[in-house]
């Protein structure tokens, strides 16, 4: 019974080992999902905070993914542990502080910028300005720097 | 519960992807799950470093030293040309390792005639009107921008600050569970910020990174040109324009390395095989830059 409990687990370990997937959560705001591992590929779709996708596996640096290709500096395979902030103390990850909206968050930084006389207004209005993929690929493939199968 | 646990972490230590497996069928239900991370570490640890610096964290921390920065020198005003920088950083940033920080990358053109550049964690890049008036195109634009993404996709800025800072804020928070903090606590954190972002203004206005961090930022700056199919030789073609600027001994001058020597350490740049030159770029960059 024992011999067969652990060839069982064997063969599942091979199994796995073969078929990598693993859960990616978002830790971005907002991240395009590609067409292609490529970062001039179009985009599919969105990627949001705290999304969880399963991941096929890496390829060029992207996550395959059921719903797109997503950058892997966009996102965690680490296990995210909450889903609210009320569950944040002790041993929460840098993933979970981001998800949660904690640490240093807006709450720290209105403290700050009542202490400092310093210009957050400026630091808005740059946030503010930003060029849509569109406007970006049209910019790119004005400017000739579109490689080869991009953005189609 | 030990005796299983053992034979699943050995049998299983092989396969990268796997984290945790549902057990409680095989081992009748002695076993609802083995967490092989937890089990390997025996404990969650709270976090360090600044390497355990979150996303959200490092995008508070850049507002507050953008938010000093703009103190410091005045945002120029001028639409056209601020959307035009904004572009062409998107598209190095693009092609960066980084593609993606918190709330994405953004540029502010400063209006001082000081020969500088900088960036704030999270994405917050500055060029002076000063450091523009020495860029003759767009692809050495695109080098100069790239090599500040590089700050920030290295995480430069986060490395500068002192540990005992994030500690301290770190401490706070394992002692919190409910969702605000009470005024005690937000106390403790601001003063944790307020070091935070000191430690990084100094470094990026005053003193200056290292030489490596400078180097290393060279480096990427030409791989993200290149991989944005801009002329990651034009890097060098502007740090040959700088050695050779007779003016002003602050700003860039004081906080970086002699343009000479990072021309050395940059060596030879070959742009990509999708390279094209292009009139259009010429156009553009004339049109924008009008200083």
């Amino acid at each position: 019974m024992k011999f067969r409990f652990l060839l069982v687990l064997a063969a599942l370990a091979l199994t796995a080992a073969a078929a990598y997937s693993s859960t990616i959560t978002v830790l971005v705001q907002e991240t395009a999902l590609r067409k292609r591992a490529q970062s001039y590929a179009p985009s599919v779709g969105t990627a949001r905070l705290g999304q969880k996708f399963e991941s096929s596996g890496l390829e060029a640096g992207f996550h395959k993914t059921p719903s797109g290709y997503v950058h892997s500096s966009a996102v965690t395979e680490r296990k995210v542990r909450l889903g609210s902030a009320d569950s944040v103390g002790g041993g929460a990850s840098a993933e979970e502080v981001t998800l949660a909206g904690k640490g240093f968050n807006a709450q720290v930084e209105k403290s700050y910028g009542d202490k400092s006389a310093v210009n957050f207004s400026a630091v808005n209005a740059m946030e503010r300005r930003t060029a849509s993929e569109s406007e970006l690929f049209a910019f790119l493939r004005a400017g000739g720097l579109l490689p080869e199968g991009g953005a189609k | 519960m030990n005796r299983l646990a053992l034979p699943l972490v050995l049998l299983f230590s092989g396969c990268a992807g796997l984290k945790s497996l549902d057990v409680s069928s095989m081992s009748g239900g002695r076993l609802q799950s083995v967490d092989f991370a937890k089990v390997a570490k025996g404990v969650n640890q709270l976090r360090k470093g600044f390497a355990d610096i979150s996303e959200s964290e490092e995008h508070f921390i850049g507002r507050a030293v953008a938010a000093q920065v703009l103190t410091r020198y005045r945002p120029l005003n001028d639409p056209g040309l601020n959307a035009y920088a904004q572009k062409v950083a998107q598209a190095v940033a693009l092609a960066s390792d980084r593609p993606a920080t918190f709330k994405g990358y953004h540029v502010q053109i400063l209006d001082t005639s000081e020969v500088n550049a900088f960036a704030a964690p999270g994405g917050f890049l500055f060029v002076t009107k000063g450091l523009l008036q020495l860029v003759k195109s767009e692809d050495e634009l695109a080098g100069v921008l790239a090599h500040e993404v590089a700050h920030v996709a290295k995480k430069h800025g986060l490395k500068t600050i002192q540990t005992s800072r994030l500690t301290s804020a770190f401490t706070t928070l394992g002692s919190e569970a409910a969702k605000s903090y009470t005024p005690q606590q937000v106390s403790q954190l601001t003063t944790a910020f307020e070091g935070a972002v000191e430690d990084v203004v100094n470094k990026l206005v005053v003193n200056g990174y290292s030489r490596d961090k400078e180097y290393e930022a060279d480096e990427f700056a030409a791989q993200y040109a290149k991989a944005a199919n801009y002329d990651p030789g034009a890097l060098k073609t502007f740090l040959a324009r700088l050695d050779k600027f007779q003016g002003d001994s602050g700003g860039m001058f004081k906080t970086h390395p002699p343009a000479a020597k990072r021309e050395v350490e940059l060596g030879t740049q070959s742009p990509s095989s999708a390279y094209k030159r292009s009139s259009e770029r010429g156009r553009r960059f004339s049109a924008a830059v009008q200083l």
